[in-house]
């Protein structure tokens, strides 16, 4: 059976869309496959507060999901930090099985991210890329102006922007699907609003490959 | 006023607290009175949403304080308002003082419930304590177990709350979080549907200017008892309008619920759970996998507490040999020394003539997930004590003992 937990680590409020949108999206593209799978936020982190590291979910499984009322992924075989800083500070990589996957929005390489990273031997790949700078986004400083109207803490029941990945989460999601399959290409592709970031993305990857497990 | 726009039946995939606000636009509800608090809150901005778009046609009313929410629901239901407000945890608390006087005044606002832990110190989790703790109020009420329960719930309480034979309000709970926040495939009705099931809302006697009457003025106490025994029998006399409604939805919609219990492989079943609300979840898989090791375990779930179905409750239990309550909420000093569930569920096994042994289990306190492994801890638990014969301890805390 397979089954696979993907966690995004995102900071509130300010980015809180952008991580809702990568599990959102992917989740919704297993059950289109015929997949059992569950996207939600972390329970606790939430509201959140502007800046606070918060965690969004994603459960994918061949079979019927029994803990879907658990609060966490305690095994996240997949995670994204949808802000570069986030590298350093807290245990993200805490639980992960050998053979996982993380993905950084960031403009270093991960030959100079690696060396942040808890417990990297349990990587089989690190994955980096500049989704900022791909999807212009507007939490670049001189836009924060348009940021503060789009933005509440509300768990993004009054989300003004319906659109799917309108931003950095496009290129995100672009890398998730490509180095990890959990999902697949054709499936995730109509769902995202921003086409152009999305397949920029797909050939600005810096993959480093690690500790590959047989599976 | 113009009505709710036509909608077609459609499927989608929301959480329990929009599902409650989808209800609350499908019952095309007059006033809606809202006062933030977790986890409900989403329910409040959804409908916000709703009116602003023009969705629907609603005074929207934000309170000062929980006591003002339910005070704003009270004037509107009394002027003949179809009124919807809901609370979580402490904000339950705060408004305790209206509840009486609403259902004394026999008005049926409705009135949504997340369920939280009360403080200390400020737990968002789920226990169902904060909606107990008013069940004595005459407020009908019950739990749904997932978000699509939660939205035929809110339909169904409306339709018993207005009937003419019953005229009280109505809780209608479910978890924080386990409910609130998990998404599900929700069926959306045809309005028609709707507009089949729930007719437009009329109270007898509304407040106005054009035909004067008075609600709740000062009373001599030989006055009280009657309006007590009123209201006492309008909660009994209840239960058969809860049954009719719960028929009619089944034709309409097509979604059968048994209005009291919920029997999950009980046919040949020697122990059970007994527990309200989204456990149920989880208990439906520790059930599966502990029957395919040959295990005769199933699960009664409560779904109507108030009223309370008494005999069949009684006639339920009585065909087991072990009882397990799961509460998830605090009785503190109670029957058991456990929750409040116990005790109700001991009092209606009492004349019958084969009472099961009864055990009460404190899991899922503080909104924590009741995992698979604790439900086999539990069923352990009481196939020992059907091998005994008698319970070694009447009040276990789950995840505190070996």
């Amino acid at each position: 059976m397979a089954y696979t937990e993907l966690t995004v680590w995102t900071r509130g409020i300010i980015m809180d869309k952008e991580g809702r949108d990568i599990v959102n999206s992917i989740s919704a593209s297993a059950r289109i496959e015929g997949k059992y799978a569950q996207a939600m936020e972390n329970y606790v982190d939430n509201p959140d507060r502007t800046n606070c590291p918060t965690r969004k979910y994603c459960r994918v499984s061949d079979d019927v999901l029994e803990n879907e009322l658990t609060y966490e992924n305690e095994h996240p075989n997949i995670v994204v930090l949808v802000e570069g800083t986030m590298v350093k500070g807290w245990d993200y990589m805490r639980g992960m099985p050998p053979g996982g996957t993380l993905v950084i929005n960031t403009h270093y390489t991960p030959d100079y991210m690696i060396r942040f990273v808890p417990g990297a031997e349990r990587l089989a790949q690190l994955v980096c890329v500049d989704a900022a700078k791909i999807a212009d986004h507007k939490w670049l400083y001189y836009r924060l102006g348009e940021l503060g109207l789009d933005r509440l803490s509300t768990e993004g029941a009054a989300e003004r922007n319906k659109s799917i990945a309108p931003d950095i989460a496009a290129p995100l999601i672009a890398a998730v699907v490509k180095t990890t399959g959990i999902v697949k290409m054709k499936t995730i592709e109509p769902m995202i609003a921003n086409k152009h970031a999305f397949d920029v993305a797909l050939n600005e990857l810096h993959i480093m490959t690690l500790n590959p497990v047989a599976v | 006023m113009p009505m709710l726009a036509e909608q077609k039946k459609r499927t989608v995939r929301i959480n329990g607290c929009v599902a409650s606000a989808q209800a609350a636009k499908y019952a095309d509800v007059d006033v809606i009175a809202a006062y933030p608090i977790r986890p409900y809150t989403a329910t409040m901005m959804a409908l916000a949403q709703m009116v602003a778009n023009g969705e629907l046609d609603a005074e929207y009313i934000v309170a000062d304080s929980e006591h003002s929410q339910l005070s704003i629901a009270h004037g509107a239901a009394s002027s003949g308002a179809r009124v919807f407000t809901g609370s979580s945890g402490v904000g339950v608390q705060f408004a305790y003082e209206l509840y009486s006087p609403i259902s004394g005044s026999r008005m049926p606002v409705q009135m949504m419930i997340a369920d939280r832990t009360l403080d200390p110190p400020g737990d968002f989790g789920s226990e169902h304590t904060d909606a107990l703790s008013t069940r004595d109020m005459g407020w009908i009420m019950g739990w749904s177990c997932d978000a699509q329960e939660a939205f035929d719930n809110h339909l169904i309480a409306y339709r018993i709350g207005e009937d003419p034979r019953v005229l009280l309000p109505q809780m209608v709970c479910q978890d924080g979080f386990f409910v609130s926040h998990i998404t599900g495939d929700v069926e959306l009705p045809d309005s028609g549907q709707v507009k089949e099931f729930l007719p437009p809302y009329k109270h007898p006697y509304p407040l106005d200017p054009r035909h004067p009457v008075s609600h709740g003025p000062q009373i001599m106490p030989e006055q009280g008892p009657p309006l007590q025994l009123e209201r006492a029998r309008a909660m009994e006399g209840s239960m058969e309008v809860i049954e009719q409604a719960h028929e009619e939805f089944a034709k309409i919609f097509g979604r059968r619920y048994d209005p009291w219990v919920e029997e999950f492989m009980t046919d040949d079943a020697e122990v059970v759970f007994f527990l309200q609300g989204a456990h149920a979840v989880t208990a439906r898989f520790a059930i599966q996998h502990m029957r395919e090791r040959g295990l005769k375990v199933g699960m009664v779930r409560l779904r109507t507490i108030r009223p309370y179905p008494t005999d069949r409750v009684k006639d339920v239990l009585s065909k087991f040999k072990v009882v397990g309550v799961i509460e998830t909420n605090m009785g503190l000093g109670s029957v058991s020394s456990g929750g409040v569930l116990y005790a109700e569920a001991a009092a209606a096994l009492y004349e019958s003539q084969k009472r099961p042994l009864i055990l009460s289990f404190m899991a899922g306190m503080g909104g924590e997930a009741i995992v698979l492994k604790e439900f086999y801890w539990m069923t352990e638990k009481m196939l020992d004590a059907q091998r005994r014969g008698k319970i070694e301890k009447r009040t276990h805390w789950v995840g505190f003992e070996e």
